[in-house]
C-alpha cells in the first residue's frame, strides 16, 4: 500500500474530494449489486483453513480430532456405548441357556491304601 | 438527585452499556485469540468467513481463487492476531488483512497475465448461465428483456475487474460492503478526504464505462 504522505496523486485527490458529491449513486448502487449479487452460498472454509495451520505449524495447531472438530463428537461415543451394551446383552442371552445344569463332581476323598513293604 | 432507574433505562445509558459489554466481550475474544485458543479460532472463521468471501469474490471475480484467498486470509489472520493492537474493530482488521492480501494476490495474477478478459469471461459467462438454468424463451415473459439483463449484469462485472484495484476496492467497500467512511479510511489507510474522492473517481469511470458498452445513459 503507498503513503499517503509521498504520494502526490493523493493531495489531486484530496483538492478534488472537495468538490466530489458523496451521496451514493442510487442507480449505479442498485445496478452494482445486482450485477455482483452472489446466489450460490459461501463456502465453508474452516477444515481448509485448519488443515493450512496445521501443516504449517507442523502439527503445533489443530493436531488433534477434538480441536478440529467443530463440536466434541459426543453423540458418536455416546452411540457407540450404547451398542456395546446391547452387544453385550445379546451375547449373554444366547450363550445363558446353552450353559446348562453344572456337573456334578465327586469331591470323595480316595481311601488311603498303605503298601505293605 | 436523578432516580437511578431512571438513568439507568435512558436509552443513551443503555446503548452505552450495551456497547461496554460489547467491547468488553470482543475485548476477552481477542485475548483467547492471542492466546491460540483453537475453539476461538473456530468461532472468528465461522462468523466472518462468509463477509470475507464474498468481499474476495466481489474483487477477484473468481470463486475458487476467492475461497483460496479466504482460507489464506484466516491463516494470515491466526499468524498475526497477536500483534492486533485494538485501535480499530476486530471486524475493521480483518477486512484491512483481507483487502491487503486480495490485492498482492491480484499484482501476483496481473503478473502471471491470468487477470483480465481470461478471467473475467467465465465468470461473466457462468453467471449469465447460471441465471438461464432451467428457463427457456417460452417460460419468460420478456425474453428479450431477459437477455437484457444478462448482459448488462456482464458489462457491469467486466467494468468492476477493469477499474484499477485501489478504485475497485473502495467501492466495493462502500458501495456493496456498506462500510462507513471512517471504517474505509482505517482499511486502505488513506485519509477521508482521499478515500472520498477516490470512490468518487471510481463511481464515475464505473459509470462512463459502462455506459460506453453499452450505448445508453445509467438511469
Amino acid at each position: 500500500m503507498s503513503d499517503p504522505g509521498t504520494d502526490p496523486s493523493h493531495d489531486l485527490e484530496s483538492s478534488e474530494a472537495a468538490a466530489a458529491p458523496h451521496e451514493p449513486d442510487e442507480p449505479l448502487r442498485s445496478m452494482l449489486r445486482g450485477a455482483l449479487r452472489e446466489e450460490e452460498p459461501p463456502p465453508n472454509v474452516l477444515a481448509g483453513v485448519q488443515k493450512r495451520i496445521r501443516e504449517r505449524s507442523k502439527g503445533k495447531f489443530y493436531a488433534d480430532g477434538w480441536s478440529t472438530a467443530k463440536h466434541p463428537p459426543l453423540n458418536t461415543y455416546l452411540v457407540t456405548s450404547l451398542l456395546m451394551l446391547a452387544i453385550l446383552g445379546i451375547s449373554y442371552a444366547l450363550l445363558s441357556p446353552l450353559a446348562g445344569a453344572p456337573v456334578p463332581v465327586r469331591n470323595q476323598p480316595v481311601p488311603v491304601q498303605l503298601i505293605p513293604h | 438527585m436523578a432516580d437511578r432507574r431512571d438513568v439507568a433505562a435512558h436509552p443513551v445509558y443503555l446503548a452505552d452499556g450495551v456497547a461496554d459489554a460489547e467491547e468488553q466481550s470482543e475485548r476477552k475474544f481477542i485475548e483467547r485469540l492471542a492466546q491460540r485458543d483453537e475453539r476461538a479460532f473456530n468461532e472468528l472463521v465461522e462468523l466472518y468467513e462468509a463477509r470475507v468471501f464474498r468481499l474476495l469474490l466481489r474483487m477477484l471475480g473468481r470463486r475458487d481463487e476467492a475461497e483460496d484467498m479466504a482460507q489464506e486470509v484466516f491463516v494470515q489472520i491466526f499468524k498475526a492476531v497477536g500483534t492486533f493492537r485494538g485501535d480499530a474493530k476486530l471486524s475493521t482488521w480483518i477486512y484491512r488483512v483481507s483487502v491487503n492480501l486480495c490485492k498482492n494476490r491480484m499484482k501476483y495474477l496481473a503478473r502471471r497475465h491470468s487477470e483480465g478478459e481470461d478471467e473475467l469471461e467465465p465468470v461473466a459467462e457462468r453467471a449469465a448461465l447460471d441465471e438461464a438454468k432451467g428457463v427457456t424463451f417460452g417460460d419468460v415473459a420478456q425474453p428479450d428483456r431477459m437477455v437484457e439483463g444478462y448482459q448488462i449484469e456482464r458489462v457491469v462485472q467486466q467494468c468492476i475487474a477493469e477499474l484499477e484495484p485501489d478504485f475497485r476496492e473502495v467501492l466495493i467497500l462502500r458501495d456493496l460492503e456498506d462500510l462507513s467512511y471512517e471504517e474505509l479510511s482505517e482499511i486502505t489507510g488513506l485519509p477521508d478526504g482521499t478515500v472520498k474522492s477516490r470512490l468518487h473517481r471510481a463511481r464515475s469511470m464505473l459509470k462512463a464505462n459502462v455506459e460506453r458498452k453499452m450505448g445508453e445513459k445509467i438511469r
